[in-house]
Parts: structure tokens; C-alpha cells; sequence
């Protein structure tokens, strides 16, 4: 199998590559990881290490030579699965087990995480029992974000997390590889970030689904190939300005550990909407942060891991000093967005918890918002463009009043 | 009622029958606590209780006010009060329940201090829960306990200081690792000990006083001689007919867990010469014992009893179970009364889902084995997946390393609406047909 990443990097000068070209190298590793994986593999002969949602740093395993791939909810139904889940888990966790059940992560050497949702941990026990020759590497990551010891605890688990990888791959991870990787990274997150700020001010044209292409795929790429990409992406929308969108413009958030189904985004913007910003995992949560590049890069990463939910604060760590809902409204301040969609995995836990917050924060304000549970299994999409439409009414209203 | 139905009823303990008052009083005294000028604290999951009890500190744990207000049939009007706030329906319901009650406390103090009388009616035990001057979380394994507590700091305005503890999952993939060993224990073992010494400093802070740490490892004493006299009554259920049911473990889960310590060694000293009284007597849990079965899962607070009888109906004995079997103060010998931490540490780390899958299922085929059971009921509860997590991979092995026979129903720890009685009694009926053809090819 051809991937068009190889396709493209290999066979065309940078100056012909349009914003098309790369977005559909994108969405392709996006929608093929494993398929990507693969092609990695038998390109570079190297490994590749999986990892599970949302606070595993790639940084190590990449300084380490593998390619860590964040692993992907699939949007096959659910077959095998079923008898090892049951239908009251996150979407994400069910897909999960079944693309283990069907030994679809064969191509995976380790999986490693460190969070701790209670679904993810179920899930990790059913997926560990299925691939008996995967080595899945885990250790807890602390989720109590402002103690005076979390950032102890952080470095230790990450250093913890580093020196398992290190037995199971034989060789040391150098501080000098882990502060490339950084690098690599960092510029990755750094143009991404470009492109979220183009999209704010309207100097670059980008549906809701493009953008999670872009991201996702960097949760799966090659980071060195897909800051290739990203680079001719920037010089092309930099050289070839777009008129600006015109629409309602709305927030996305919530949606954590799974993208945001296709159907569903495309049917918010066929409603007269344009996402201008999101705190979406497969999105603006994803590249928020950068990691320090100089100094113990373990340290680092344990401040990246603090410094991340300070700065978009995450429903499944707890913070005291932080409030996911004014983040969101000074979020939205900036975007100059109207109203904002909250995108909700259905049984995600976290979420549900944090959701009556942000509510209340919300109608405090007098901030329209709308609410929609997303399901693994297709959804009436009919019933939801009918919400989304009274939804975008309101938002209008009020922008007028 | 002919006389058949009657012989057909559980034979509970008579001992556990104190329970009931014990925890009454308990409850009255947690509803007293602001008069008497107790600090009150909340916390969840981890018994942390001797920690605030020897300190003087009231002790409210959450699941346990849950529970009692689902076995009184009086959960709804929390509940309701949750979900008017946003909670949905599909979040852990001991958590629902719980914060349902720091909501209504909440809304009667704003009403309060508007001026509109909105006194508590006394009988209104979701508004009867004082409200918290502290919250410790402490919870293993479910991360929805953990943001159970924050937010219920956050509900009550993040001015009532909190502390976090946190006890990491043991994952086990090293080749050391095992049930109580291995380096992984060890050093999170560590870890926990080494918390609670900061929580101890904690609670000094809130109390003002120096920590009473005479008081607490008298605690201990009496907390591990009350574990052994549980588990030495639990190991006589070895017997046939088995003297004790699940369900008599249920009833004594308060007692070992968050009842005062004072009064638990003589509550268990009864229990365990009761239970040795009926094996030398015979004397069975179900009258006519013919099936032995393990109960995974978490409890149905609203249907122990209910449950209790349906089982005996069926000539059933429910002898042993995740919940009950394995955990609450389970490993008394790692309790050290002289120098408590660790061991207290150990104990938390040893709760009933903290094992990943494989350790996990060893204990549970172990136990199994041990009360020789012929079955094993799943209670798949649709809101606490922190034990509903491996109950596939559990069946899984029931059947294939043991043989025996599983059966699956839905429920829920306090949310009724969960609860498919007639998927219980089908499913329940054709695993012991199963065990009867399996008996009569053999
Ligand atoms: S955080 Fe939400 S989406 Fe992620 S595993 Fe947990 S329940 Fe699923
Ligand atoms: S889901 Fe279960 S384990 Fe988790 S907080 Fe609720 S009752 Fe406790």
C-alpha cells in the first residue's frame, strides 16, 4: 500500500504542492493509522510504539528512534469488542478493545500510557489480556495538578516511564536526543498553533474537519515528515491568501480522547457556523504547550505536564486553581466567537462532571451554548442539524440584541 | 404463605442484626456534629476514617451516605437535586447521590442568606448531611472518585480546603510482580505511607492541635483484630452448608469500614462465634443449600435484602464475592499498630478493582476454589465501571479455568432505574439449569 505522505514528500518539487495536496496527505494518515504505521515500519525497519490518551509525551519515544503514534478510536462498528466492554463505555474505550480483539495493533511493539480515566484503565486490562506479545508499559501519571509534590511525582513517572522503554528497547535515551525530539515537536506544535491563530483572524480558511486532519495526523506521522509538510502548508496559504470565511463564529470544545466524528462537524459549518477555535483533544489541546528545550528533559516534561493544564485545563486531572469554564470564555473572548458547541462524548465520565461548570458559568455570562452527545455508532444527524439550527438562531439573536 | 415459601426464606445472621443500630447511631451523631462544634470531614472511597476519628474529626464518607440513603429508599430526592444541577444520569450514582446532597446544602444556604426560610425538614436526609469544613480524597483505582471530591470543593465555592492523596493503580507487567510483592508494590506502597504522613500534617493544620497518634494506633489495634475475626468467620464459610451468605457480609461492610472503631471487635467477635455455632449445628445461610456461588460486583444498596431472599428462593447460597471478600482492612497482618502508615497505606492499595486484571482474576479463581463454588453471578453496575472493568475478562476465566457457569445481570449501586429484574431472574434460572444438566452428566 501507498501512502500519499510518501507519495508527496517523495515525487513533487516543494513550490507545486497546493494546500489541497497536503491537506489530503493529512486526512489520509489520519483516517489509515495503522495502515500508516505499517508503511512506516517496513520503510524504516524501526518500531513503533502506540500510546493511549491524553498526557503520554511522544517526545520519549521518539528520542528513543520508534514512532509513537497516539492510537485512534476506529470508525468501524463494534463487533468483537462487545465481549469485552460493555455498551455503557466512551466510544474511544470500546473501539479500542475491538481493534485489539481483531488484532488490528499487531503492528504495534509497545503500547505505552499514563493516565488513568477509569475507562481507560479498563480498557487497558482488555487490550493487554488480547495482544499477550505487545509489551504495555504503564505508570501513573498524577492527576492532582497543584500539590506541592506533583511536579516530584511527575518527573518521577516520567523518568520511570523513560527507563522502561529503555529495558524494553536495550539502548539508554540520551538527553541530547530527547532535547532534538523536543525540538521537532515544539516546531510542530509552534505551526500548528500559527495555523490556529490564521484561522482566528480569518487569514486562512479552514473547515473544522481540515483542521483535525491536520492534528490528528500529527498524533500519528512521522513529526519530522509532518513539519515538512506543514512547512510547504504554511508557505502555500501564506502566499495564496483566501478570502475570509463568513459564518456564525462558534467554540468547539469537550471531546477528549476520540476526534469528533466527520458528519457531525461538517453538518455544524453546512449550518451557517465557523469553528474559529476548539479545545478539542484532536485539536487546540493537543498543541497548546511546548516543552522546555533546554535543561533535564524529564523536568521539562513534568513542567509541559503541569503547564498544559494550566493552560487548557483538563476535566480528567483536578485542579483547584484552575477553571476549565473561564478558560473557555476568555477563549472565546479572543476568538470573537458567539456561542460555543460543547461536543461530549457520550458516557465520558470527566466530562460529565465538569459539564454542570462550564453550564452554569455559561448562563451566568449570558454565553449561548449548546450541548450534543456524541456516539460511536452513527447518529441521527437529521434530529441534530435541527438543534444546531434553532442553536445558531439564538446565537444570532442575541448578537443582534 | 405456605409453608414451602417460608423454609424458603434467608437464614441471615442474628448477630449482624446490630449493625442496623450501630450505624443508625452513627448517623445520628454525624447529624449532631455541628452542635457539638466537630469539624466535619468528607472523603471517599479509602477508609481514612481512623485517621479523623482518633483525631476527633467527624468522619462523613460518601459512598456510605449514598448507600444508607438508597437502603432507606430516600436516594431520589438527592438525585434529583443532582441532576437539576447538570449531573447526568450516566455518572457513578454514589456520586450523584452524594453531590445531590452538597447541592440542596448549598441551595438552602444561599436561600438562607437571601432571607427565605427554606429550614431543612428533618426527615430530609439529603439536606440533613452537614456540610464539610474539609474534604481528604483519597481514592484507588477509580478516577471518578477523585473528581468526585474536587468537584465537591468546587460545589461548595473551592473555600473548603482540600487534600489530595493519590493512590496509583499496580499495574504488574513486571516479572517481580504479584499479589503483595514485587518492586512496584513496594515502592507504591511507599508512596501512599509517605501521604498520609503529609495528610496527617494536614489535618494537624485543620485541627490546630498536635496529631493523636497514640489514639490512632490504638485504633488499628482494634481495627486488625476486628479484620481477623471477619476473615476468620469468612473462612468457615468453607463449611456446607455455608453458614454466612454475601449478603451477611454486606450488612457488615459499615462496621469494618466506617462505623466508630469502638464497638467493631465486639460486632465481630459475635459474628464470627455465631457463624462458628451454625457449623457445628449445620446450620445453613439458605435453608436447603444446593447452588454455591460468587457474587462479583458491587453491591445493589437498594435490593440487599431483596437479593438476599431471591437467591435463597432458589436454593442458592451467594457465599463470597469481589466486593466483600476482597477488601475493607483485607490484609490485617500488613497492619503494623506500632507504626501504622504502611501497612494502613497497603491496605488502601488493596482495594477491591486496584490490581490490574491479571492479579486480580488469580485472587478471584482463588476464592472460588476455596468456598468451592458451582457459579458465579456478574452484577454488570452501569455506573461504577470501576468494577464492571474486568468483569468480562473474569467470566472469561471463570469458565475456562474453572468450569463453572457465569451469569450476567444489570443493576446499579444506587440508581434503581438501572436495575432488569426479569434479565435477572432468567438469566440467574438458566445458569443453574446449566448447573444441574453439568451435575447430572457428571
Ligand atoms: S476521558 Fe472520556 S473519552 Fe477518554 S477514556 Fe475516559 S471516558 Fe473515554
Ligand atoms: S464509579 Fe464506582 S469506584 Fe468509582 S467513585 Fe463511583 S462507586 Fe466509587
Amino acid at each position: 500500500m501507498r501512502l500519499l505522505a510518501t507519495l508527496v514528500l517523495e515525487a513533487k518539487p516543494e513550490e507545486d504542492v497546493n494546500k489541497q495536496e497536503i491537506l489530503a496527505v493529512f486526512e489520509d494518515a489520519a483516517s489509515r493509522p495503522l495502515a500508516y504505521a505499517q508503511a512506516w515500519k517496513d520503510r524504516t525497519g524501526g518500531k513503533v510504539v502506540g500510546s493511549f490518551p491524553m498526557n503520554f509525551p511522544g517526545e520519549i519515544a521518539h528520542a528513543a528512534g520508534t514512532l509513537p503514534m497516539i492510537l485512534q478510536e476506529s470508525d468501524d462498528a463494534i463487533t468483537l469488542g462487545h465481549g469485552l466492554l460493555f455498551p455503557f463505555y466512551c466510544g474511544y474505550t470500546r473501539s479500542m478493545v475491538d481493534q485489539a480483539a481483531r488484532q488490528e495493533f499487531n503492528v504495534l511493539d509497545a503500547i505505552m500510557f499514563g493516565d488513568h480515566c477509569v475507562q481507560l484503565l479498563g480498557m487497558a486490562d482488555a487490550i493487554r489480556m488480547q495482544l499477550p506479545d505487545t509489551k504495555v508499559i504503564f505508570f501513573q501519571l498524577i492527576s492532582s495538578m497543584c500539590d506541592p509534590w506533583t511536579f516530584g511525582r511527575a518527573v518521577e513517572s516520567f523518568e520511570v516511564l523513560k527507563n522502561e522503554l529503555e529495558e524494553f528497547l536495550g539502548s539508554k535515551i540520551s538527553d541530547e536526543a530527547m532535547h532534538e525530539s523536543t525540538k521537532i515537536f515544539n516546531r510542530n506544535r509552534q505551526m500548528i498553533r500559527k495555523l490556529y491563530e490564521m484561522r482566528k483572524s480569518g487569514a486562512v480558511s479552514l473547515s473544522a474537519v481540515e483542521m483535525q486532519h491536520i492534528v490528528k495526523s500529527s498524533m500519528i506521522m512521522d513529526k519530522v515528515d509532518h513539519n515538512k509538510l506543514l512547512e510547504q502548508f504554511m508557505a502555500y496559504v501564506e502566499a495564496n491568501p483566501e478570502p475570509e470565511p463568513k459564518g456564525i463564529r462558534l467554540h468547539l470544545s469537550g471531546h477528549f480522547c476520540q476526534a469528533p466524528k466527520r458528519e457531525v462537524l461538517d453538518m455544524i459549518e453546512d449550518c451557517g457556523a465557523i469553528i474559529v477555535g476548539d479545545d478539542l483533544y484532536h485539536g487546540f489541546r493537543y498543541i497548546s504547550t511546548d516543552v522546555d528545550e533546554a535543561g533535564k528533559p524529564v523536568e521539562a516534561l513534568a513542567k509541559w505536564y503541569m503547564e498544559r493544564n494550566t493552560g487548557v485545563p483538563c476535566p480528567t486531572r483536578v485542579q483547584n486553581d484552575v477553571d476549565w469554564d473561564s478558560f473557555l470564555l476568555k477563549a472565546m473572548e479572543q476568538e470573537k466567537a458567539a456561542g460555543m458547541i460543547v461536543l461530549m462524548a457520550k458516557f465520558c465520565e470527566p466530562h460529565m462532571y465538569y459539564y454542570p461548570e462550564v453550564k452554569e458559568a455559561f448562563e451566568k455570562k449570558g454565553v449561548p451554548h449548546l450541548l450534543i452527545e456524541t456516539e460511536h455508532e452513527s447518529m441521527a444527524i437529521e434530529g441534530l442539524k435541527t438543534r444546531v439550527e434553532t442553536f445558531l438562531e439564538i446565537v444570532k439573536r442575541r448578537q443582534a440584541a | 404463605m405456605n409453608i414451602a415459601v417460608q423454609e424458603k426464606k434467608a437464614n441471615k445472621l442474628k448477630s449482624t442484626r446490630i449493625a442496623g443500630k450501630l450505624v443508625n447511631d452513627y448517623w445520628e451523631m454525624v447529624w449532631r456534629a455541628k452542635e457539638e462544634g466537630k469539624l466535619v470531614c468528607w472523603y471517599e472511597g479509602s477508609a481514612i476514617n481512623p485517621f479523623l476519628e482518633a483525631a476527633d474529626i467527624c468522619w462523613v464518607h460518601g459512598e456510605a451516605y449514598s448507600a444508607m440513603l438508597a437502603a432507606r429508599h430516600q436516594e431520589v430526592k438527592a438525585q434529583q437535586a443532582a441532576e437539576e444541577r447538570g449531573y447526568m444520569k450516566e455518572l457513578c450514582s454514589y456520586a450523584r447521590t452524594h453531590l445531590g446532597c452538597a447541592v440542596t446544602n448549598q441551595r438552602n444556604r444561599n436561600d438562607a442568606d437571601t432571607g427565605v426560610s427554606n429550614a431543612p425538614d428533618d426527615d430530609d436526609l439529603a439536606a440533613k448531611l452537614p456540610a464539610p469544613d474539609m474534604i481528604i480524597s483519597a481514592y484507588a483505582y477509580c478516577s471518578t472518585g477523585q473528581q468526585w471530591d474536587e468537584m465537591t470543593s468546587r460545589l461548595f465555592g473551592k473555600k473548603v480546603p482540600i487534600f489530595n492523596v493519590s493512590i496509583p493503580w499496580v499495574w504488574g507487567s513486571k516479572p517481580d510482580a504479584g499479589y503483595l510483592r514485587g518492586q512496584e508494590w513496594d515502592e507504591t506502597s511507599k508512596y501512599v505511607a509517605r501521604q498520609l504522613e503529609d495528610m496527617v500534617k494536614f489535618i494537624e493544620e485543620q485541627t490546630g492541635k498536635p496529631y493523636p497518634w497514640d489514639r490512632l494506633r490504638a485504633m488499628m489495634a482494634d481495627i486488625k483484630t476486628a479484620s481477623k475475626l471477619r476473615l476468620e468467620a469468612m473462612d468457615m464459610c468453607t463449611a456446607r452448608p455455608a453458614p454466612a451468605s454475601f449478603f451477611d457480609w454486606v450488612v457488615s461492610i459499615a462496621p469494618i469500614n466506617n462505623l466508630p472503631v469502638p464497638g467493631i471487635v465486639d460486632y465481630f467477635t459475635a459474628v464470627r462465634d455465631e457463624v462458628a455455632a451454625r457449623v457445628a449445628t449445620g446450620e445453613g445461610a439458605v435453608p436447603k443449600e444446593k447452588y454455591r456461588l460468587f457474587f462479583d460486583g458491587i453491591m445493589n444498596w437498594n435490593k440487599v435484602g431483596w437479593l438476599a431472599e431471591k437467591f435463597a428462593r432458589y436454593d442458592a447460597a451467594v457465599i463470597c464475592g469481589r466486593y466483600t471478600h476482597m477488601a475493607f482492612w483485607q490484609e490485617p497482618d500488613l497492619i503494623n499498630a506500632n507504626d501504622p502508615l504502611l501497612g494502613m497505606a497497603q491496605n488502601y492499595l488493596i482495594c477491591p478493582n486496584n490490581h490490574a486484571a491479571p492479579i486480580l482474576i488469580d485472587l478471584i479463581m482463588d476464592l472460588c476454589k476455596k468456598f468451592e463454588v458451582d457459579g458465579m453471578v456478574i452484577h454488570a453496575s452501569r455506573t461504577c465501571r470501576a468494577f464492571t472493568n474486568p468483569q468480562f475478562l473474569i467470566a472469561d476465566a471463570a469458565t475456562k479455568r474453572l468450569g463453572i457457569q457465569t451469569s450476567m445481570f444489570e443493576g446499579d449501586v444506587t440508581d434503581e432505574s438501572f436495575y432488569k429484574d426479569e434479565l435477572l431472574n432468567s438469566r440467574v434460572e438458566a445458569m443453574l439449569e446449566a448447573i444441574d444438566s453439568r451435575r447430572m452428566v457428571a
